[in-house]
């Protein structure tokens, strides 16, 4: 495969996310505007200008017609995206770390880290309600005093948060009431990332102890470990095969001191039942901090610490690879 | 096809455009599904130059809401980029390949790197006891109870008393269990053991500090001088076939090893200060 390198960024990756139809690749940076591509040819659409710090997060609504981004300029911002005009913007207390949009999109969450004597709360808006943006008044705010929230994704039916926290563990929170349904000490160390499979029944966790896990979602249960060798910084899960990449590397202060041979910095492909780790592929001479699967299976993207998003269109023989046990 | 503006602009500059650029032409070729693009430019020299561009037109079926996004205005950054990725932010990188792991191969690497002492002990029989000469360690040797130590280091090759060949032939393959009576070394009165057989041990040295680029050849210029060289071992990394930062050098002269000790301990040597000393012997 022929991958395309995106390299609209100045910085360092921090997430990718593809759009519902995987035509549109979003990216956001350590620098401070989030871009947007077409995923067949690379193209550049655009670039969301208006943040003033490092952009953590990003998302995307169902109808790619609006897209929401956090910084560390202490906002979280609501964008069109057709024409990148900012409609919306929220002025926080600290960084913004993590944000999604819900499944019909009318629902919104953020959460700020935990800094400047702030604690790291989660706060989701309905859009719906123009003052609940407008007068920057959440219809629920959860509070995290213990660890705070490093990833979170949506649960199915809008109905729960799911977050993962900077001491490992995950949890599931009720929008309804705020209350906490489930949670779960999956990991030693941080997790990275969280994503769910397409079908939203399969949670992958991504953690800095050198593991990801598979999660069935509305439960929290354990179902599968992914052990690898160097810390795992995201992991997705192919829509249409029982594969899951993971993405990672060695972390990025140590990475001037040894070569690209030990970085490790290669996506590691991994039967998601078998556990067992398929294929690799090279690319990236620093972490991988976003992995992301095309939404109809047919690629990947990455986006690493060098700055780089590199867009991969699997080759036929991907068709073919079939697993002996 | 510029028009007469009436300003700074005379009827001898029109001649000369339209005779410079003619419109760029576009033919489709509906069958072979190929667009030719042909283009006029002047070149960096003032030169004109034609420039054919031949696509080929791959039509794709999408849903109408993908196929809509298509036709999208370029926003924000990317505002003034021409229709088409623009180079300057979009590269295709060459060719890569998911390279396929199986795990079965993928553990036989991990343990071979994983001793590297294995495989030197294949190829260059780093590991030999001096005892027994067998293809394990001094301390692993069946024999080494019967044997008192031999004393190291200092002896020179003519002082080391004569082995007793029943020994030898008593030992069997090494590694195999021999009861202690049976054991040759009881009544032999030797110390040194087969040694002095083998290779001399007394006249290794080593070399650590080595910069990743040294080879063999490099050590071979630097030890020569000092004497007749019988080997050397430079510890090298597998993969990358760089060196790991040290070596041994065994030389058919004590004397010629220390003084090549005592003459290039502390050298600098490509931007390092080696390092020399007497090798220890292997084992303790």
């Amino acid at each position: 495969m022929k991958p395309l390198l995106l390299h609209g960024h100045e910085r360092s990756i921090t997430q990718i996310k593809y759009n519902r139809e995987g035509d549109l690749l979003f990216s956001s940076a350590k620098d401070q505007q989030p871009n947007v591509w077409f995923s067949l040819n690379g193209e550049r659409l655009g670039s969301f200008n208006g943040h003033t710090g490092a952009v953590w997060c990003i998302d995307v609504d169902w109808e790619t017609s609006k897209f929401m981004s956090g910084a560390a300029d202490n906002s979280w911002r609501l964008w069109d995206c057709q024409t990148g005009k900012q409609l919306e913007i929220l002025e926080t207390k600290s960084a913004v770390r993590t944000c999604g949009f819900s499944f019909s999109g009318n629902l919104v969450f953020y959460s700020n880290d935990q800094a400047m004597n702030q604690t790291c709360e989660l706060s989701i808006y309905d859009l719906r309600d123009s003052n609940q943006i407008q007068f920057n008044k959440p219809f629920l705010r959860i509070p995290m005093p213990e660890s705070k929230i490093t990833s979170a994704i949506w649960g199915p039916y809008d109905e729960f948060i799911v977050t993962g926290h900077d001491d490992g563990t995950i949890s599931q929170w009720n929008i309804a009431d705020g209350a906490i349904i489930n949670t779960e000490k999956a990991h030693t160390k941080p997790i990275n990332d969280l994503q769910s499979s397409k079908d939203s029944s399969l949670l992958i966790s991504a953690s800095k102890d050198l593991t990801a896990k598979l999660y069935d979602l509305s439960s929290l249960d354990l179902l599968k470990t992914y052990k690898t060798d160097r810390p795992v910084n995201s992991a997705s899960i192919s829509p249409c095969k029982p594969h899951v990449v993971l993405g990672g590397g060695q972390e990025a202060r140590d990475v001037t001191t040894t070569s690209t041979r030990v970085g490790k910095f290669d996506a590691k492909f991994y039967h998601l039942v078998f556990e067992e780790e398929f294929g690799r592929v090279k690319g990236h001479f620093g972490p991988i901090n976003s992995v992301a699967f095309h939404p109809d299976g047919s690629g990947y993207s990455s986006g690493g610490e060098d700055g780089y998003v590199r867009v991969h269109q699997f080759d036929d023989s991907y068709e073919d690879i079939t697993f002996e046990c | 096809m510029p028009t007469y503006d009436g300003i700074g602009k005379s009827w001898a500059d029109e001649v000369e455009q339209e005779g410079g650029l003619p419109t760029p032409l576009i033919h489709v070729d509906e069958d072979r599904k190929l667009k030719t693009l042909t283009e006029f430019k002047i070149n960096e020299d003032g030169k004109k130059v034609k420039v054919i561009k031949t696509y080929r037109i791959d039509i794709q079926k999408m849903p109408k809401t993908v196929a809509k996004r298509k036709t999208w205005k370029k926003f924000g950054e990317a505002s003034n980029d021409p229709p088409g990725p623009n180079p300057a932010n979009t590269i295709i990188s060459e060719d890569i390949y998911m390279v396929l792991v199986h795990n079965k191969e993928n553990q036989l690497q991990t343990e071979e790197s994983e001793d590297p002492f294995g495989k030197l002990k294949d190829k260059q029989k780093m590991v030999s006891c001096r005892i027994c000469k067998g293809d394990h360690w001094t301390t692993k040797c069946p024999y080494k109870d019967s044997i008192a130590a031999p004393s190291m280091d200092g002896a020179p090759e003519g002082t080391a008393p004569a082995i007793g060949d029943d020994k030898a032939k008593q030992a069997g393959p090494p590694g195999k269990y021999v009861a202690p009576g049976r054991r040759g070394g009881v009544d032999s009165k030797t110390t040194v053991g087969e040694r002095m057989g083998g290779r001399d041990e007394s006249a290794t040295i080593r070399v650590t500090n080595l910069s990743e680029d040294t080879t063999e050849s490099d050590l071979q210029e630097l030890f020569r001088p000092f004497g007749h060289i019988h080997r050397i071992f430079l510890a090298k990394d597998k993969v990358t076939g760089q060196s790991k930062g040290y070596a041994f050098i065994n030389y058919s002269k004590r004397e010629d090893a220390a003084k090549a000790i005592a003459n290039l301990s502390g050298y600098g040597y490509d931007h390092l200060i080696l390092n020399v000393e007497w090798a220890k012997p292997s084992g303790n």
